[in-house]
């Protein structure tokens, strides 16, 4: 019962939290109350009306007023307004129908964000599978517990306020038109206008947040936050204490995951890149290589640096010994559902079937999976002669992660080739860590995630065609590069800004998010460490740390208490 | 010739082999066993009911050995498996009657 005593909380720390959660609760309501902040809307009553109905390319029913009375086509517009009027006047009827057409648009694309969103969620029982064949059965329990725990606690950092920091502030330069537009998310509580850092509405997901759109983008964007906070467990399990796991998935649910992912998709500064500095469309990053998977892949990375290798992991020498997978039927299993699942992480990530592209990327994302696994495969056996089935696995995820960024924006072709290069990655990736740099991490998903996911928004910025992305994050939205629908362009067809911009965003990422990562849980570590002790370790962390063992028919137990 | 069994603790498998073989051992049986001696096993709690784990993980490593060697080995397997901690095991050294090699016929100490 020794461990009982390392999970007292820290007095002070709740105080402080106490303290930020009271502040937060009263702004929020304050900020509702004043007459003029956008109304939420918890029924859905208001969402989704003729101003939502739209043809297929994206032009609304509804024209509306010119305000600009400035510009050059002010006159043009202006009569096309008073023409729809006149109009509008005429046909009520039309009005009201364009009215449930807005409704229909936007509950088709409420279902569609929901089920994908329920897809991606079921990624939690493939990763839990995948990574506890990976490991030794002494520890099966403990990656289970992990991977649950993961859920429940990051979710909880998400929802006091990790969506708040988030989205807060995704009206702004990101309103998700697809879900109505999520109005009442509108505040920054770092920076403002085009260089957001944080956003500050919807703590505690109440007030501007207890909103039907709100929430079906919360539900999305939560399970996404799920997903960097699970990848961490691949390279941390086997040896670090459940108080500290717990921290680092309230870390990463609280800020570290809001923070980048603000910056990306809530309308913060890394997606104005294109308006403020003239960078491409922005850092563009469709469903996550570097939001989700980067994010994940090098936070596990200064975890796993910090712990250090595992107990036996490195002999005296240095030379690494194997520490084999003891189940390769969870394996092979888990990674179908994470495939299944990454059926809704990408086509989920328009936040709506009214864009079409959904199909698009559903192909990408297989043909990129499919592909990662057959270079992973083939690449494997010229080296070691045998097509490892782990490598494999691993292999169909780094092409999974690859594409997961630029999967709306190229082409099939392209499509396999980064799927047969992150393949190419991983491998490289897991022989590098374990040999060269000696970073133990017992379910590769520091090459998988990490090196993956930088390559995934590095090949946005190659590969991109210009077929989809048209007006993205708010650049060229008529225009770009001299075509009129012009979508997200890599080097290959054109843009060289957006090349940079994506090796640019990618890079600092990756520092960041290790950077952060390891001055923040350097400093936990200090006070208390991180790791088991080595009786623990050696025995396996189930039953010391959890008091039940995975396999317990391994164990003979007595019918008769002590 | 001598039958010498050890029961060790799992975790000091690698180092009490590699001593092994370093005295020129070229054979030996591992069997993964559970048992206790003087170190008891702990309670533990299930869904609210306690439940007693006796009988804890151990490796069970027979060697067959000439009369000289069996003062090393005993020596080199009770260094190895050391740990200062209860639950280090046990060595028992016993007598062998016959040994045979399958594979040619060879009989007594020409087997070994």
């Amino acid at each position: 019962m020794a461990y009982v005593s390392v999970m007292r909380p820290r007095k002070w720390l709740l105080k402080a939290v106490a303290a930020i959660v009271l502040a937060q609760w009263i702004t929020g309501a304050v900020i509702i109350a004043r007459a003029d902040a956008p109304q939420p809307d918890p029924a859905g009553i208001a969402t989704g009306d003729r101003t939502s109905t739209s043809d297929a390319g994206g032009n609304s029913f509804v024209v509306t007023e010119p305000t600009d009375k400035t510009a050059p086509d002010y006159a043009k517009n202006e009569q096309a307004f008073k023409d729809f009027q006149a109009q509008a006047d005429k046909e009520p009827l039309a009005m009201k129908l364009a009215d449930n057409l807005g409704h229909l648009r936007i509950s088709t694309n409420f279902s569609w964000t929901l089920l994908t969103g329920y897809l991606v969620l079921f990624m939690q029982a493939g990763f839990a599978l995948l990574t506890c064949g990976l490991v030794r059965k002494k520890n099966a329990g403990h990656l289970m517990m992990l991977n649950f725990a993961a859920y429940v606690f990051a979710f909880l950092a998400y929802y006091v306020c990790g969506f708040a920091f988030q989205y807060g502030g995704t009206a702004i330069n990101a309103a998700p038109t697809n879900l109505g537009g999520t109005p009442t998310l509108n505040h920054f509580l770092l920076g403002s206008g085009l260089w957001g850092f944080l956003g500050g509405k919807g703590f505690f997901l109440s007030g501007p947040a207890y909103d039907s759109g709100s929430l079906c983008l919360t539900l999305f964007e939560v399970v996404f936050m799920e997903t960097a906070g699970y990848i961490i467990v691949g390279a941390i399990c086997e040896r670090i204490t459940f108080w500290a796991f717990l921290l680092c998935e309230i870390f990463i649910g609280g800020i570290l995951y809001p923070s980048f992912g603000c910056w990306v998709w809530g309308g913060g500064w890394m997606s104005q890149l294109g308006n403020t500095m003239g960078w491409g469309h922005g850092y563009v990053d469709f469903a996550g290589s570097t939001v989700v998977h980067g994010v994940g892949g090098f936070c596990a990375m200064a975890l796993a640096v910090i712990l250090g290798p595992r107990i036996g992991k490195y002999d005296k020498n240095g030379k690494p010994r194997a520490f084999p997978a003891h189940n390769l039927v969870y394996v092979v299993t888990g990674t179908f559902i994470l495939l299944f699942g990454w059926m809704g992480f990408n086509p989920g990530s328009t936040l709506g079937a009214s864009d079409l592209r959904i199909s698009v990327v559903a192909v990408n994302t297989n043909l990129a999976a499919v592909g990662g696994a057959a270079s992973a495969m083939v690449l494997w056996y010229f080296m070691f002669g045998k097509p490892d089935v782990t490598m494999a696995c691993n292999g169909m995820l780094a092409g999974l992660v690859a594409i997961t960024a630029p999967c709306a924006f190229v082409s099939p072709n392209s499509a396999v080739l980064i799927g047969i290069i992150a393949g190419v990655i991983v491998d490289l990736g897991v022989l590098f860590n374990e040999r060269v740099i000696k970073v133990d991490d017992p379910c590769g998903a520091i090459s998988v995630h990490g090196y993956c996911g930088w390559f995934g928004a590095v090949a946005v910025g190659i590969f991109a065609d210009g077929t989809y992305g048209s007006g993205w994050n708010g650049v060229g939205p008529t225009t770009y590069l001299g075509k009129a629908g012009q979508g997200v362009t890599g080097l290959i067809h054109g843009d060289v800004s957006q090349f940079f911009m994506q090796i640019g965003g990618a890079t600092f990422m990756a520092i960041y998010i290790f950077a952060f990562t390891y001055i923040v849980f350097s400093i936990v570590n200090a006070i208390s460490p991180m790791r088991v002790s080595k009786e623990v370790e050696l025995e396996g962390l189930d039953v010391p740390e959890f008091g039940l063992s995975a396999y317990p028919e391994d164990e003979i137990v007595s019918t008769e208490a002590a | 010739m001598k039958r010498i069994e050890a029961v060790i603790k799992p975790s000091k498998l690698d180092e009490v082999k590699a001593s092994i073989t370093a005295l020129g051992i070229t054979g030996l049986t591992v069997f993964e066993v559970k048992g206790f001696g003087r170190q008891k096993g702990h309670t533990e709690m299930y869904r609210g009911t306690e439940y007693v784990v006796d009988f804890l993980p151990k490796v069970l490593i027979s060697v067959v050995v000439v009369e000289e060697m069996v003062e090393p080995l005993v020596k080199a397997i009770a260094e190895n498996a050391r740990t200062g901690k209860i639950g280090d095991g046990k060595i028992f050294v016993s007598s062998l009657d016959e040994v045979v090699r399958i594979r040619t016929g060879e009989r007594g100490r020409d087997a070994i």
